[in-house]
């Protein structure tokens, strides 16, 4: 049967393709990334030689000794920045959630006039590039005298995370069925008790997830932590990356060590939390 | 002592009314069913004796106490939702315990009810599970556990049996039939299936569009329903309804079949009725129609058949109309065959047609 | 004393409300102020320099403005379709696996942990025309034998540019979309198998249209920070060489920050919101209009 053999045949081409196609997309996407960290461990003479060296002869721990140690290289204060960077990201994440929490409750059980336009309002406040709102932040700051500071920079987060963890949050407890709470307040619970003992304990997987997300956004944030931070005393781990950098040259390895460290944490918490973050956004988006 | 009044009750959302000004006397130990179809406002009266709901006017008192203000939780009553609405993160233990735990009562006094309880309902074996371990049927059981743990002076069950399929939904109603039985506890109980109503209510509470139509033991609603809507929304399957002019002490129907009026009714010469009988009322010659004195007799051609064993339904038309008939200790019929029918005239209903209203005395 | 009784909402909005406007509204109003002066970093009395739309005349009638603004519309054009396409593809094709799928899906997840400015580096290095592991991987298969000068030529560095974007964000779309594949209703689609469909017409009229409220949220948080694609330009170009790569979001923040020219900076930021605003809303409301289509609406 010749049909069959062509469909047969057909198939069998579609199976390699899809292979292959997969192959080569699971590739691009991490072979930047390994790439950063394979440098962080070669020493800068095979990084920069010319022609390329593209099997590694030599792997050594030189630009984390550097990195940690502060010598060499302008001895970058790597450890204050990563102490920084935790302490904004922390900090900003957890007061991020509480107010996200209320929000997004409210959003999720409440009959609330307006509400697509108001939710689309708080969105919309994420929406303003950092660069725009660092401008006239950095004037306010300015006055304030709150530039440079842990204080001025978790506010910042805090409000560039809320609309985020709002939408999530709300997602998360829409999947929470109303009956549960209605149940608790029967069985004697105050609404305050209802919310603590039942809800809140249902939807935590939820709501930590959302905290990851803040958190990552916070720990990866550029454009505004670039302005509104000017030395030891607040800058975090992203505006460091720039120190490598001189007007004509540049550090790969020792970014690529201090570009390790940053993406560790991340990497981490992103894998624990993978399956609630999808459920969260999917179900805050869909069922409006 | 729990008996629950409702007066002058009445449900708005906004500027739209859910609930007219019912007013509903329930004695202490009675099992009440709230009953109609989806939108008639009997679960958020339901939500509203529960507290879940405010009460936007008349009052609800519950024993001696006017409750319109009190928080859920200082009602003293009990609830089981329409999907459980079972803590998933807690086993059946403390979900049974729960409220006995928030009210703060010693360790012993929790542990002895919640047994005692889970002995009722023969929940023993599944203490230590969460509820995502638990099927159908037995989530029902543990929803109507946390219930009674706590001795409430009223049971609220929301459509509780609605998620259940058609052989546990049959058992359990037996088991909450058994458990009233058991602790004699008020029950309210909001259902949309009629069968329900019937076999488990003391008196049944037929509602429609935030109204209550008709209130009466089960056999009283059944056989005299105060209007179309109770009659058609009562009874399997529903009663047949033909409309029909009086003429002249008879009923003519909308071909100029001429039927006695039946006895017992009042109507005008001229009146544009609708005339009520059941399936149960109208059998073929010869199939164990119990003899009356009030007869009447049609010859009508079967459409279509649904044996069912000890009987058969038949579909036949009558003036135009589709009606339904019963014939017992049935033998095959083919369909188009033109059988001789007894309609049990006593037996019979009629209602205005326009406003629907029984006019039996 | 009279006590006001807000609506239980609202007090719960408030926290989030209260400082939304302390660190996004009202720092906007002040620079739609300092909009209309002719307000200079270095010089600080200038804020009181009333000039009207001056700074917005100025924008208008500026030639490196107007290309920066088509350069970022063309951007996020260009950006974001092809990260749809390339997302649905990768989630479609993640989806035929059977085995190893959850390893496959984390993989997919790989990129939206890299902050973006280490992204502007990391494609940076690639692309350096002269140690860079793309030039070096021609060089040494032997395709060409130049140093291609990738983020020195306007057109190739806008290529490099969208490449790193692309990279980044692909992942967003991927894997909402291969939720939205999890989540479709089996029973349409092998209706329209049974109907006759061929697997094309099964995916166009039947598949897709389920997929696109999911299309549409991943657009919508996407909307929401596609600025963070100043990260990587302010890495790889800086809006350089020449200006040949200049975004809105880099030319803004060199005006305000390098030239100290605040007022005139602010203006064109707020140009730069508009246009952020009006992705996300149209965004949104394309994602409420598919929800209602589809009857997932509350």
């Amino acid at each position: 049967m010749d049909v069959r053999r062509q469909h047969r045949l057909r198939r069998r081409l579609l199976t390699a393709a899809h292979f292959i196609g997969l192959f080569l997309a699971m590739s691009i996407i991490c072979l930047p990334g390994l790439w950063v960290v394979l440098n962080s461990f070669r020493p800068t003479v095979e990084i920069m030689a010319k022609p390329p060296v593209w099997i590694p002869t030599e792997l050594n721990l030189d630009h984390y000794r550097a990195m940690f140690g502060g010598i060499g290289e302008g001895g970058v204060p790597v450890l204050t920045y990563f102490w920084n960077s935790l302490v904004i990201s922390l900090t900003s994440t957890v007061i991020a959630l509480l107010v996200g929490m209320a929000g997004g409750y409210a959003f999720a059980r409440y009959r609330i006039p307006g509400k697509s336009a108001i939710f689309v309002g708080l969105m919309v406040t994420r929406a303003v590039p950092g660069v725009a709102l660092s401008l006239p932040l950095f004037i306010l700051y300015g006055r304030l005298g709150i530039i440079d500071t842990h204080f001025g920079m978790i506010l910042v987060y805090v409000a560039l995370n809320v609309p985020f963890t709002i939408w999530l949050i709300d997602g998360f407890f829409r999947q929470v069925p109303k009956e549960l709470a209605e149940a608790a307040e029967i069985d004697g619970c105050t609404r305050w008790q209802a919310f603590w003992k039942v809800e809140f304990p249902v939807a935590r997987a939820g709501i930590a997830s959302a905290g990851i997300f803040a958190f990552l956004t916070s720990w990866n944030e550029y454009a505004l932590a670039s302005q509104l931070t000017r030395s030891l005393n607040s800058k975090t781990m992203p505006v460091g990356l720039m120190d490598f950098t001189s007007q004509f040259t540049l550090n790969w390895g020792g970014m690529c060590a201090l570009a390790v460290l940053m993406i560790l944490p991340a990497l981490v918490l992103t894998f624990l939390v993978q399956k609630h973050l999808i459920a969260g956004l999917t179900f805050g988006g869909v069922k409006g | 002592m729990a008996q629950v009044v409702l007066q002058d009750v009445v449900k708005n959302y906004g500027a739209l009314p859910v609930v007219h000004a019912i007013n509903l006397d329930i004695a202490h130990g009675e099992f009440v069913v709230l009953v109609g179809p989806s939108g008639c406002g009997k679960s958020t009266t339901l939500r509203m004796i529960a507290g879940l709901e405010e009460i936007s006017g008349g009052r609800v008192r519950i024993g001696d106490r006017v409750v319109n203000d009190l928080p859920p939780r200082d009602r003293n009553i009990s609830m089981v939702f329409q999907n459980y609405a079972l803590y998933p993160h807690m086993t059946v233990r403390e979900n049974l315990g729960f409220s006995l735990y928030i009210a703060k009562r010693p360790k012993a006094e929790i542990e002895r009810a919640v047994d005692q309880a889970a002995e009722i309902l023969s929940l023993t074996p599944l203490l230590d599970r969460k509820p995502g371990q638990l099927s159908g049927g037995q989530r029902q059981r543990v929803a109507m556990g946390r219930a009674i743990v706590r001795h409430p002076d009223v049971f609220l069950f929301d459509e509780p049996l609605s998620n259940l399929d058609a052989k546990l939904r049959t058992q359990m109603r037996v088991e909450i039939k058994r458990l009233h039985q058991k602790v004699g506890t008020t029950i309210i109980y909001v259902t949309h299936d009629q069968i329900e109503a019937m076999t488990l209510a003391d008196r049944i509470v037929i509602m429609r569009d935030g109204h209550i139509v008709q209130i009466g033991t089960p056999l009283e609603v059944f056989e005299r329903p105060v209007n179309a809507f109770v009659a058609t929304f009562i009874g399997s399957p529903p009663m047949n309804l033909l409309p029909a002019t009086v003429r002249s002490g008879g009923l003519r129907l909308a071909d100029g079949t001429v039927i006695p009026l039946p006895p017992g009714l009042t109507a005008r010469e001229g009146q544009a009725v609708q005339f009520g009988v059941r399936a149960d009322n109208i059998m073929p010659e010869g199939h164990s129609m119990p003899p009356t004195a009030h007869m009447a007799l049609v010859e009508m051609p079967v459409t279509l058949t649904e044996p069912l064993g000890t009987e058969t339904l038949l579909f036949a038309t009558l003036a135009g109309t589709e009606v339904q008939a019963k014939m017992l200790n049935p033998r095959p019929v083919r369909t188009g065959e033109v059988l001789r029918f007894g309609i049990a005239l006593d037996k019979c209903h009629l209602f205005d047609a326009d406003t629907g209203a029984s006019l039996r005395v | 004393m009279y006590r006001m009784r807000l609506p239980p909402w609202l007090v719960l909005l408030m926290p989030a409300f209260v400082i939304l406007l302390a660190v996004v509204a009202i720092p906007l109003v002040l620079s739609l102020y300092s909009s209309f002066t002719a307000f200079q970093l270095t010089r600080p009395e200038t804020i009181t320099r009333w000039i009207g739309t001056f700074n917005y005349e100025k924008a208008i009638g500026d030639a490196n403005f107007w290309a920066a603004f088509g350069r970022t519309v063309l951007l996020l054009t260009v950006a974001l379709n092809l990260e749809m396409l390339l997302g649905l593809g990768l989630a479609l094709m993640v989806a035929k696996v059977t085995h190893g799928q959850r390893l496959l899906r984390t993989i997919m997840m790989f990129p939206m942990m890299f902050s973006p400015i280490l992204v502007g580096f990391q494609f940076k290095f690639i692309f350096n025309d002269n140690v860079g592991l793309l030039n070096n991987a021609l060089q040494s298969l032997g395709l060409t034998d130049v140093a291609i000068p990738w983020l020195v030529d306007g057109n190739l560095a806008f290529i490099a540019i969208v490449t790193a974007e692309v990279w980044t964000s692909t992942s967003v779309f991927a894997i909402l979309i291969l939720a939205g594949l999890f989540a479709i209703p089996q029973d349409p689609v092998e209706a329209a198998r049974v109907d006759g469909c061929t697997p094309w017409q099964t995916f166009r009229y039947v598949t897709l249209p389920f997929l696109m409220p999911f299309i549409y949220i991943a657009m919508a948080i996407r909307s929401l920070d596609v600025a963070r694609a100043y990260d990587i330009v302010q890495v790889m170009t800086a809006g350089g060489p020449a200006r040949r790569t200049e975004l809105l979001w880099t030319l803004i923040g060199r005006t305000g920050y390098v030239d100290a020219r605040m007022g005139y900076a602010n203006a064109m930021g707020y140009i730069a919101i508009l246009l952020s605003i009006a992705f996300t809303v149209h965004f949104f409301r394309k994602l409420s209009s598919a929800r209602t289509s589809l009857g997932m609406g509350d």
